[in-house]
């Protein structure tokens, strides 16, 4: 359990600097490619190594550092700096492992984004990063409840990130987690067919054990494996009373369904559980599908939580609740990697 | 707070498949590093490397491993992981039980095998069985899903400190209530990727490495794995327990990308909270598998870290000088031979040293001996700055 | 071509190497030290520069204390290129 103080995102949509969901950017060319901002926050001799997740993980980070000491830097990113990565085994395979410029090599490492951000604000405390997939950022969270229990005077930086590699997304695509036929985002739920759309972006948040002034407490948070459906389900129910009283209804379920009809069914699963009077809403739409988009899902659930809206092109099912004061996630990555956050408003009760 | 104790190791580096052979050869104090004569690189007899000489196609037989797209990291991460729970005794049912966490550092994942991955990413039109693969979090997810693990999952990438990470991870998370027993560890394998990785950087030694010595030149990169069970000491009746891991610490240096700072200040703080955490002094301290790469950078730093914390340091050596440097997998690896040192009460002798350090003047252990060891620390720091250092007890 | 023109050309690849936004050629004074208060570049771009030097000038840097004083302002590296150029010519 943390409280959420500050934010920061950016993604397909104008999230960084004045957040606008109402008019929503459109995919182009079945992508939803972060739109990034100028970066004045990191130093010019550091940005100008950086591949795209570092930029948008340490402009995020910078974002809320330079305003808020923090007793360390949690981040989870399933490839990093992973354009990084490829130009630089490009190298090694074009000139038959000759001598290489070590840039690519040193910016590619998994752990550049909380390095650099512990290095650029000379931060010496706690720094790690997650990198299991589709569950790094959920493994963040984790880790920053348990770093908060050890230490609750403590405040962190946490946050998650990923970047569409041209290189990667052919391997992905490939792999058939993409849609091979044009379908723009406003589409993206009402498609047939396997795979989704990618995306990319950062979100970061400064989290700690204060209640004042608090944007959203994060109450409860599970991680599961490889699971049925039905599984699935009991595991949400089960969630659901361990964490919450019958006085305690969720007001709004936020849905990871991405388009790709093959995970549709654990989508399905858990709407039933969720009942028939609370509302329903999507995100990956807004975001596009990535490993670590969940990190996208607790921004906007701190953001309708904030601004006791929801965009209406988001809202799958409109249930019967008034106000908006608790936020259930559920996000799966490729069927495989599933977790949930229950999230509510300001300090909470 | 309850005690987190060791109750099964599983480990295989370049001097043996089993913790057994790898005390018999540190005992000896044989070095492990050769030519690379498995795989292919322009450096395979330029250089010295620590390679396990068994073939993927053996590691696939050994451990029944028949589907496609299974990369040599998995396949030592899973030699290690069978070892570690078969020797804990653990049974199918607890290994799948929600309170069952398992947590695997690594940096070079999936990615030990270039050459398909550079022609998936540039030119197939198909993919290869190794699309899913490549990512860090293949090794772990293979492995998850082989044993329907379905408690905590984890990868964690602090570079050189990763397994030394998911250690710490993993003792947490039983204490902070998340699961009664974790796996947790790491792995590594060669790959052209991080050989030409360290080779561009200027830091891989043509020599086997010369931790502390006057005359390093750099370092050697070696493969390997191990996983350690920690459970609760109150959950563990009748098992065999190994130690006990009271201490640990991750800190970051906040200095440079690739090098540690003049005063060793991320090594320092890493090593003196670790001490905090497990309630120790540092004169109790009887023994430290240091980081020692034998970099130019790194050894007089961290010898420089330890004479500031400890004054006159406690006996030390760095077992890189008979495997090569892990990466991922040394903090794992390393934390068994803690063990070692613990359960046999020795020290094993730090190789190719002959001259002390001229800034710092510090002796690793020369030969092997036999030694009263109640409390070791092993220290790994990493690329970005991350520094760790964990701290086993006798029980 | 001629000397201007040479620094003119090593310049672009030293910007182009170590991606120097918002440098242009004209900011790099022949001069200016290339580490730490001049272009403030560290150990890393060190190495950029060592690879720029082979792949655009064949020219290998051996030592690496020798290649800190090749590396110590572009009037530097540009004598180390033309005594290279001239020892090519030679052999």
């Amino acid at each position: 359990m943390f409280y959420i103080h500050q934010t920061s995102c950016i993604s397909h949509q104008p999230t960084f600097h004045e957040v606008d969901l109402e008019n929503l950017n459109r995919s182009d060319n079945n992508q939803l490619l972060a739109v990034e901002p100028k970066y004045s926050n990191i130093p010019i001799g550091q940005l100008r190594r950086m591949g795209r997740a570092l930029r948008m993980g340490v402009g995020t980070g910078m974002q809320l550092l330079e305003h808020n000491q923090t007793d360390g830097i949690i981040i989870g990113t399933a490839n990093s700096g992973i354009e990084d990565s490829i130009t630089f085994l490009n190298q090694i395979l074009d000139y038959q492992e000759g001598r290489l410029t070590p840039t690519n090599f040193v910016q590619s490492t998994f752990n550049a984004i909380a390095g650099l951000l512990g290095m650029i604000t000379k931060n010496t405390g706690y720094n790690a990063t997650h990198v299991h997939r589709g569950l790094a950022f959920e493994n963040v969270m984790l880790d920053a409840i348990m770093r908060l229990n050890e230490n609750p005077e403590h405040s962190y930086l946490i946050g998650g990130v990923d970047e569409i590699s041209v290189r990667n997304y052919r391997m992905e695509a490939m792999a058939g987690w993409y849609k091979t036929e044009e379908v723009s985002n406003l589409d993206l739920y009402q498609t047939e067919t396997p795979g989704s759309l990618p995306g990319e972006g950062a979100a970061m948040f400064i989290v700690n054990h204060k209640k004042d002034e608090a944007i959203a407490k994060l109450r409860a948070i599970q991680l599961l494996n490889v699971l049925e459906p039905k599984a699935i389900a009991a595991q949400l129910s089960q969630f659901m009373q361990q964490h919450l009283s019958d006085t305690e209804p969720i007001d709004l379920f936020l849905s990871g369904e991405n388009g790709d009809q093959r995970f549709f069914k654990y989508y399905a699963a858990c709407e039933k559980v969720i009942g028939p009077n609370t509302t329903i809403a999507r995100f990956k739409h807004l975001t596009g599908e990535f490993q670590t988009a969940s990190a996208l899902a607790l921004w906007l659930g701190c953001h309708f939580l904030q601004t006791q809206s929801i965009p209406a092109h988001a809202v799958k099912y409109i249930g019967d609740r008034n106000g908006l004061n608790r936020v259930l996630v559920y996000n799966n990555y490729h069927g495989e990697q599933h977790s949930f956050m229950l999230l509510e408003r300001g300090g909470g009760n | 707070m309850s005690k987190i104790v060791v109750t099964g190791v599983g480990i295989i580096t370049p001097l043996g498949n089993t913790l057994r052979q790898n005390r018999e050869a540190l005992k000896d104090g044989l070095c492990a590093l050769s030519s690379i004569e498995i795989f292919d690189s322009r450096y395979a007899t330029l250089l010295p490397f620590g390679e396990i000489k068994t073939t993927n196609q053996n590691f696939k037989d050994q451990l029944n491993v028949s589907e496609p797209g299974v990369t040599r990291t998995t396949l030592l991460a899973l030699h290690a992981f069978e070892q570690a729970i078969t020797d804990s005794g653990l049974s199918a049912e607890e290994i799948q039980s929600f309170d069952t966490g398992f947590i695997s550092g690594t940096t070079v994942g999936g990615m030990c095998i270039s050459d398909e991955l550079y022609h998936d990413a540039n030119h197939n039109k198909v993919g290869s069985a190794y699309l899913n693969s490549y990512d860090l979090g293949s090794v772990s997810i293979y492995i998850q899903k082989r044993y329907g693990i379905q408690g905590i999952t984890d990868t964690f990438n602090t570079a050189c400190s990763s397994s030394a990470n998911a250690l710490m991870y993993g003792a947490r998370l039983i204490q902070n209530g998340f699961a009664k027993r974790v796996i947790a560890g790491g792995v590594d394998s060669l790959a052209k990727f991080t050989i030409n990785g360290f080779n561009s950087l200027n830091i891989l030694s043509s020599a086997p490495c010369r931790p502390f010595d006057a005359e390093r030149s750099g370092l050697n990169l070696g493969e390997g794995s191990a996983f350690l069970v920690l459970e609760k000491e109150e959950e563990v009746k009748g098992k065999k327990i190994y130690a006990e891991l009271s201490g640990w610490a991750n800190t970051n240096d906040a200095f440079h990308p690739s090098s540690i700072s003049d005063n060793g200040e991320g090594p320092y703080l890493a090593m003196k909270k670790a001490l905090e955490v497990a309630g120790l002094q540092p004169n109790q301290i009887d023994f430290i598998n240091t980081h020692g790469t034998g970099t130019e950078n790194n050894d007089e730093k961290e010898s420089i870290a330890m004479q500031r914390l400890f004054q006159t340091p406690p006996a030390f050596a760095s077992t890189k000088s008979n495997i090569g440097h892990t990466l991922g997998a040394a903090g794992g690896i390393e934390a068994a031979f803690c063990l070692l040192n613990l359960i046999h009460q020795e020290v094993y002798p730090s190789l190719h040293f002959s001259h002390p350090i001229e800034t710092t003047g510090l002796y690793p252990v020369p030969q092997y001996e036999k030694k009263t060891i109640h409390h070791v620390m092993s220290n790994s720091f990493g690329f970005g700055g991350n520094c760790s250092s964990l701290v086993f007890s006798k029980v | 071509m001629d000397k201007e023109a040479e620094k003119l050309k090593l310049k672009e690849h030293i910007i182009r190497y170590l991606n120097l936004l918002q440098v242009t050629p004209d900011d790099i004074k022949d001069d200016m030290p290339m580490f730490r208060e001049g272009l403030g570049l560290d150990s890393i771009d060190s190495i950029e520069l060592v690879v720029m030097l082979e792949r655009e000038y064949g020219l290998k840097i051996e030592n690496p204390k020798e290649g800190r004083r090749i590396l110590t302002d572009v009037n530097s590296m540009m004598e180390f290129i033309e005594q290279g150029r001239a020892k090519q010519n030679e052999a």
